[in-house]
């Protein structure tokens, strides 16, 4: 994002030429429309409750260059009592952040990497806490507790289209998550009779029969709430079909390419980030944004948001292949045991 | 989070030590979580490691020595060394965004600077930069420790002089019993300390504590800690040697190698 | 414990050491590079191979950035332009130093005038541009002198560069090569290589033997398709070998290109991890 790479006007027109020529030629001999290799894992963060691992463009043999990006999601409990002065708000909440590892943009000054912190933060958390996306299943005991679902992304080498790379991290880390399952727990006073039976059996719980925890119609007088099972993983995060993903196109006019190296991007001047998602196979522009110095038509918006929803689909598609290869992985480790 | 009354009484305090024993996560007193140190490249850095002890992974990017960024920062008769610091927030059970300035982390990376200072050769390369980027993945107890042994690996493989590998352990005492290479559970329960040493002299370059200890139970762990800085000491070796193997191999294009030739192999015991 | 005790030591084997091993006695021995003395012990303070010439021992680094000498070709990168001077990033300690005075001007005029120094500056070389040089000098902080005193130094173009260790690039007696499918390269002995549209010889030289405008341009000639993509081919080669860390030479590029042709493969498929590792093992049988 932050053009820190640094060209000469020759290098820039030699990359300029070849994407115009046709057919377009890139510096590493990728078609216009060729992502390098992308590598993906999930849960690879135990003490978290889902997370993911992507890099694109890291070199197989030795791990050498790449955009790396690290992604995890935590859960926490919320009051959401307005006196309380938590944040909590019924229905609970997402809340996305970024950081850049200094090692990513070894180039940049402090004052400069906050700013690229604050600026990817930004793209990321209005595009994933829409309402349109959030998860239903964040209520543990509605209106008195919710969960906080934090989802933080470390950028740890940044070669290039970040922007990808960091919302196929997140979607994967989301699709990852396990929300803890819970069992509202209701507390009657006993009555009279029986006051000598010392403090720890003062009160007596009822156990509600839980079908859902989420069936706030069984439980009006829940007052908190336990973990039936400790080893329990949880049960998904609900909507995790929704979760957007990215592709940038790079724009040289009239042609257009993606997954940009460092030395791309600071050859062409525009490019146009589109979120789409494609829940139950529509497509949703989740989000959009152009950067960089340029014009664009109206027409030719169009065209690119057409192309666009292509190039999406297919990373999509290919996305959720990985996604339900590890989680068949992971399951088949489980069930070993 | 309430437990029922029927699971109150199993909740009962996890033992740091067990009449068998052994401890929490199975080990016994004086044993060290198992160490594992990858070289590969990561990124553009000049030097970099991934070192894990245990369930505590760190990752160091070491950059330079290089122009400085910063007139302002650069020493005219040796290199100026820059520590950052970070840590994921999901990187400990509970989460915990720390910004860059955070009180914590600065005097974290002081100490590793401070620690690596009389080490680096700088006067070799007056007016540059060396730049250490800590980056925490995951803890687990033994934070300064990874950071510091993660920070050795890593200037090693960006080629920068130093005198010596600055190996680092944990240790604690649980009521007169010395513990080596702490988890976190353990190290909210006992007294501890972090000591670093230089292997060759033995001389030791950090000692934080940040508990109460007992005088005569100081001297006792910070021995044990000593003697655990010497067998870290020898897994670094190890895998520094088996790294340069590897690429001065590729380098000889994998010809006429005489394997028998490396002198330096640690029988380390 | 002296190196003579070690049986197969000879300056061609490779003797492994890390910071903080003895390695001889430094009564015998006089300490180089890589090396410090302490209590008339000589010690490593690198990883890396050790390496004995007469009576001085060195130890030389695995990998580190590049250590310049004196007549070294470089190819950097401009940061800054300063008063009669350019800062030069040559992936070294500190930033080379191009002095005004060190490239060529057109016509022979030397620009004396301190006013229009400075705007002249940016019409040789601005920030961002690359050139090749040579390591004239050295500063007292040890930071290079680079000059482009010569027809064949100067600006670059046409092509892109790829950055290796600087290890790998070995010192051979041209660092300009060309490779028969029209790609010229020139192997930076700071790890910056430049690839790029072979140029004929001829062609460099104006007619009245320096033509500024040309020597300074930025515009690039035509590149037609299959040399741009020899150019990712050779890009790649180069990418493959450096990864398995195996030194560059011209021979071994040459070979390395030649195999990637007859596999008739396209370029994408050398970002495979089999195909580079069959790249490597052909290149490497019967070395």
């Amino acid at each position: 994002m932050a053009s820190t790479t640094s060209l000469s006007k020759a290098e820039k027109s030699y990359i300029q030429a070849g994407l115009l020529a046709n057919p377009p030629t890139r510096g590493d001999g990728r078609s216009a429309q060729d992502f390098r290799t992308i590598s993906l894992q999930t849960s690879v963060a135990p003490l978290a409750n889902g997370s993911a691992r992507v890099s694109i463009g890291r070199d197989p043999h030795d791990g050498s260059g790449g955009t790396e990006v690290l992604a995890a999601t935590k859960l926490e409990v919320e009051s959401v009592d307005l006196g309380s002065g938590s944040g909590g708000v019924n229905g609970g909440r997402v809340m996305c952040s970024v950081t850049c590892s200094p090692a990513a943009y070894p180039h940049l000054s402090s004052a400069a990497l906050d700013d690229l912190q604050y600026d990817l933060t930004t793209i990321l958390n209005s595009t994933l806490t829409h309402p349109s996306l959030h998860p239903k299943n964040l209520t543990i005991l509605p209106g008195k507790k919710s969960w906080l679902l934090n989802l933080d992304l470390v950028v740890l080498v940044d070669s290039g289209n970040v922007f990808d790379a960091l919302f196929l991290a997140a979607r994967a880390a989301l699709w990852d998550t396990k929300v803890p399952r819970t069992r509202s727990v209701e507390y009657k006073a006993r009555k009279a009779g029986g006051g000598g039976e010392g403090g720890e059996k003062g009160d007596m719980e009822v156990d509600e029969e839980v079908v859902s925890g989420f069936d706030t119609r069984q439980i009006r007088h829940a007052t908190d709430f336990e973990l039936p099972d400790y080893w329990d993983e949880g049960e998904e995060l609900d909507g995790r079909d929704r979760w957007p993903v990215c592709v940038t196109l790079n724009l040289v006019p009239p042609a257009h390419f993606l997954d940009a190296t460092l030395e791309e991007e600071a050859a062409i001047p525009l490019r146009l980030l589109l979120m789409f998602s494609f829940d139950s196979d529509e497509p949703h522009i989740q989000g959009m944004r152009t950067m960089g110095n340029g014009e664009l038509t109206v027409p030719q918006l169009g065209e690119l948001l057409k192309e666009g929803e292509k190039y999406a689909r297919q990373i999509w598609q290919s996305l959720n292949a990985k996604l339900k290869e590890e989680e068949l992985g992971r399951i088949k480790e489980r069930n070993k045991f | 989070m309430v437990q029922s009354i029927s699971t109150l009484k199993c909740a009962s305090r996890i033992e740091i030590l067990n009449e068998g024993g052994f401890r929490s996560d199975g080990r016994r007193q004086y044993e060290l979580r198992s160490i594992e140190i990858d070289l590969s490249q990561q990124g553009h850095a000049d030097g970099s490691a991934v070192l894990t002890h245990g369930l505590t992974q760190v990752l160091v990017s070491v950059f330079g020595p290089r122009e400085a960024k910063m007139r302002s920062q650069t020493i005219h008769d040796r290199a100026n060394i820059n520590v950052e610091l970070s840590i994921a927030a999901f990187s400990a059970g509970d989460r915990r965004k720390r910004s860059r300035g955070d009180k914590r982390i600065l005097e974290f990376a002081a100490a590793i600077k401070s620690t690596f200072e009389p080490v680096i050769q700088t006067s070799l390369y007056p007016r540059s930069q060396i730049d250490i980027f800590v980056q925490v993945i995951q803890q687990d107890g033994g934070f300064l420790q990874a950071c510091i042994n993660a920070t050795t690996i890593a200037l090693m493989s960006a080629g920068i002089p130093m005198i010596d590998f600055i190996c680092a352990v944990s240790g604690g005492v649980h009521s007169t019993s010395p513990l080596l290479d702490l988890t976190l559970l353990e190290e909210n329960d006992v007294p501890n300390l972090t000591v670093a040493v230089m292997p060759k002299t033995r001389k030791v370059s950090l000692v934080t504590m940040e508990t109460r200890l007992h005088v005569d139970r100081f001297e006792e762990i910070f021995k044990l800690a000593t003697e655990a800085g010497q067998v870290i000491h020898g897994e670094m070796k190890a895998a520094i040697l088996k790294w340069s193997k590897g690429l001065v191999k590729s380098m000889g294009h994998g010809n006429q190698d005489r394997d028998g030739g490396e002198v330096d192999e640690v029988g380390f015991d | 414990m002296d190196i003579d005790d070690y049986e197969d030591f000879d300056s061609s084997g490779s003797r492994l050491t890390c910071p903080g091993e003895s390695l001889t006695s430094s009564q015998a021995y006089m300490r180089g590079h890589g090396t410090y003395v302490d209590s008339e012990e000589v010690i490593a303070s690198v990883a890396g191979t050790i390496e004995r010439v007469n009576k001085l021992v060195t130890v030389r680094a695995i990998r580190s950035r590049y250590n310049p000498e004196v007549g070294d070709l470089v190819v950097g990168r401009i940061t800054e332009v300063q008063p009669r001077r350019w800062k030069v990033d040559a992936h070294s300690r500190q930033d080379a130093v191009l002095m005004l005075s060190s490239v060529n001007l057109p016509g022979g005029v030397q620009r004396r005038k301190l006013e229009s120094d400075e705007l002249q500056m940016r019409g040789f070389f601005e920030e961002g541009d690359l050139l090749v040089a040579e390591v004239q000098a050295f500063f007292s902080d040890g930071a290079m002198s680079l000059h482009t005193r010569s027809l064949k130094y100067g600006k670059l173009r046409n092509g892109q560069l790829v950055a290796v260790p600087p290890i790998l690039v070995r010192r051979l007696k041209s660092h300009f090569l060309t490779l028969p499918c029209g790609v010229d390269l020139i192997l930076g002995l700071n790890g910056y290589i430049w690839v790029s549209k072979h140029v004929k010889a001829s062609e460099q030289e104006g007619e009245e033997g320096f033509d500024a405008e040309a020597v300074y341009s930025n515009v690039n000639d035509e590149i037609d398709e299959a040399t741009r993509t020899a150019i990712s081919r050779v890009t790649h080669v180069i990418r493959v070998l450096t990864s398995h860390f195996i030194p560059l030479t011209d021979t071994l590029l040459l070979e390395a290109y030649e195999w990637t042709v007859e596999q008739e493969t396209n370029v994408r498929d050398l970002f495979q991890q089999d195909f580079g590792d069959a790249l490597v093992a052909s290149i490497t049988v019967g070395r």
